[in-house]
């Protein structure tokens, strides 16, 4: 599904170069669940841009479903975006102004679907919130709020769902929640990548990738045992993640 | 569809920022509103002029005191034209007949009753040449003015207030301060030539110079032509006559104007476009200023709104999606304000109208589309840079903007 060859992404600060993404190759198949972590300035952030389409590698190679996205205009990016990668945020990007279900259609009108009402109800029935879809978003909890953009995500059935620490500004059981919707997805063969800096969200992950210094430190298939060994590390020390060893 | 639910979309966005975008569009709404009242003034009294106008004979030749030679205003004061002017004029073949006029605001006692009207003095060609007819008594004679008679003729409205249904012809009236008598009412007529002969009292030319006015001078010659489709000929003969009359040296301007139903029209129609034309400019200045107050808000709109603009390319809007979204609200915005200005122009010519009484406003739907097509367009048009901006936004960027 995703191929990055040689990957760099580099940004200019006044004199110095700044090597955000240092020769990155990865390849992740359809359907996986990976969690993309690492200290912040590791490139995870950078990646997840350049992965989901809205940056562009210096150099490189980016191939999505076979797609050499890393060639394409801003004009293609935008409708590879729209109908294949949903993006769910720490703080929930969500347009107050207009109601929860207005927010879920934004995919579709932008994507020129010529009804949205259906879709964008059947999106929020799948994150158990189609009893408030006529909220606005400050009359909705943190949680509500992000799962009404996970709907918005999901709204116009992407292959590939962003999230950029989706559980960063909830307490932990509404993460559980939130958590549970992103495996209920993984389930029904969307390929979901988490980037976080929580060890136990990673930890949730099927595959593991650690990064620092723009480069892939890590790069683990987590089984039952690893996953409690990390949870249980995570449990003692809240923030392993800061200093990765 | 899809620009349909962008509308919708601009429409939410100005709604959840209401008093910023009434605020916004002040600029508009005033230039609006300046517009509308001032084309509905132009376009009433533009219609008042030319109605009145159409009572004006098409056989008709106006001669007027003043030069047309345009040499400052003490030479369109100077009075020049006198009643063997008139007589010189009537020895052309080409004229049937000339009345030479001058007019005054006087007041008429009955009694005690007193009323304010138009004293013409004139001589007895004035009502064949208006083809104005007398209902009671008679018109003015020929004898009436050789002789300096002091008779009046009335004008319908003016028999009808002082006299009601009782005979006025033979009764005496005062006219500032001289006594007259009634010799005849005039047919109900309203508009001839540019004014309203209804409540106009005639009296005969030499009385009225010699005892009212003061003066040999009269204000203008109606000139009654032979024949209506050789007009501008005799126009050429009058003029003619004119100068030779006058003794006006070769090479010097006419110290008279000469006009016909037809310059009058056109005149009026140049005056309009004038009008029109320093109209569309002081409109232009404050739709300008008002696109100004709108570019200046839209690109506060625009950095407030900096994220939203990253999740609505993150999801997959394109450029040209987030450019056509800003230039939509800011169109939406100026025809908003433009609306606005329509109906407080609207309110300000009723207000007028009434306040005033003489004024005629008459607003056009032309003069409506223009406006609101002006305010469209000026919304675009300072839409556009914001718009830019905001399309060209790096998602990455504008997504971290906090």
């Amino acid at each position: 599904m995703i191929h990055l060859r040689r990957l760099q992404k580099l940004y200019k600060m006044g004199s110095s170069v700044v090597r955000a993404l240092d020769g990155v190759d990865l390849t992740i198949g359809a359907g996986e669940f990976v969690s993309l972590t690492g200290a912040s300035g590791s490139g995870k952030s950078t990646m997840m841009h350049i992965i989901g389409c809205l940056d562009r590698p210096t150099s490189g190679e980016y191939l999505l479903d076979g797609a050499a996205v890393s060639k394409m205009n801003d004009r293609q990016l935008a409708v590879v975006r729209n109908r294949q990668i949903g993006f769910v945020f720490q703080t929930f990007n969500l347009i107050n102004r207009t109601s929860a279900v207005d927010n879920v259609a934004v995919p579709l009108i932008y994507g020129r679907k010529s009804s949205t009402k259906k879709a964008s109800m059947a999106a929020l029935e799948r994150v158990g919130l189609a009893n408030r879809a006529s909220h606005k978003p400050s009359e909705l909890s943190g949680g509500e709020r992000q799962r009404v953009a996970i709907a918005r995500a999901i709204v116009n059935d992407p292959k590939l769902i962003l999230a950029d620490e989706p559980t960063g500004n909830l307490d932990s059981h509404t993460g559980e929640q939130i958590m549970a919707i992103f495996h209920k997805l993984h389930a029904a063969g969307t390929t979901v990548i988490i980037v976080t800096h929580e060890m136990d969200v990673a930890a949730q992950a099927k595959r593991m990738i650690r990064m620092r210094d723009g480069k892939i430190v890590t790069d683990e298939i987590l089984d039952e045992q690893r996953r409690s060994a990390l949870q249980a590390e995570a449990y003692i020390a809240p923030q392993p993640v800061a200093s990765p060893t | 569809m899809f620009l349909f639910r962008i509308c919708i979309m601009a429409a939410r966005s100005l709604q959840a920022n209401l008093m910023r975008s009434v605020l916004a569009c002040l600029g508009v709404i005033f230039g609006v509103a300046a517009v509308v009242s001032a084309m509905s003034i132009l376009e009433g009294s533009t219609r008042e002029t030319i109605e009145r106008f159409k009572t004006l004979g098409a056989d008709q030749v106006i001669v007027m005191n003043g030069s047309t030679g345009g040499r400052g205003s003490r030479g369109a004061l100077r009075m020049s034209l006198t009643r063997p002017d008139a007589e010189a004029l009537l020895e052309l073949d080409s004229v049937k007949n000339t009345s030479p006029e001058s007019l005054i605001t006087a007041q008429i006692k009955y009694f005690e009753k007193n009323l304010s009207i138009q004293l013409l003095a004139t001589n007895e060609k004035y009502t064949k040449i208006n083809n104005y007819e007398v209902v009671r008594g008679r018109s003015l004679t020929k004898q009436d003015v050789t002789s300096g008679r002091k008779v009046c003729v009335l004008g319908h409205k003016v028999a009808r207030k002082l006299f009601g249904e009782t005979v006025a012809v033979g009764t005496r009236v005062r006219i500032g301060g001289l006594g007259f008598t009634v010799a005849g009412v005039m047919e109900k007529k309203g508009f001839l030539g540019m004014r309203e002969v209804d409540t106009q009292v005639m009296v005969p030319l030499s009385t009225g110079l010699s005892r009212l006015f003061g003066t040999k001078y009269v204000q203008f010659i109606t000139v009654q032509a032979e024949r209506s489709d050789e007009l501008d000929s005799v126009v050429q003969e009058v003029k003619r006559t004119m100068r030779v009359e006058h003794s006006v040296r070769a090479g010097d301007p006419d110290d008279f104007q000469v006009f016909t139903k037809k310059q009058v029209t056109e005149q009026v129609g140049g005056f309009v476009q004038i009008m029109q034309l320093v109209l569309f400019s002081i409109a232009g200045i404050s739709l300008v200023v008002g696109g100004i107050g709108i570019t200046n808000i839209m690109l506060v709109s625009v950095t407030e709104r900096t994220r939203e603009i990253g999740v609505r390319m993150a999801v997959g809007a394109k450029r040209s999606d987030i450019l056509i979204q800003f230039l939509l609200e800011a169109g939406a915005i100026s025809v908003f304000g433009g609306a606005l200005g329509v109906l407080l122009g609207h309110g300000l010519t009723g207000i007028l109208e009434n306040m005033t009484q003489v004024l005629k406003t008459y607003t056009t739907g032309t003069s409506i589309i223009w406006a609101l097509g002006m305010a469209l367009s000026t919304g675009i048009v300072a839409g556009l840079y914001p718009a830019y901006r905001a399309s060209s936004l790096d998602p990455v960027e504008a997504l971290r903007y906090e």
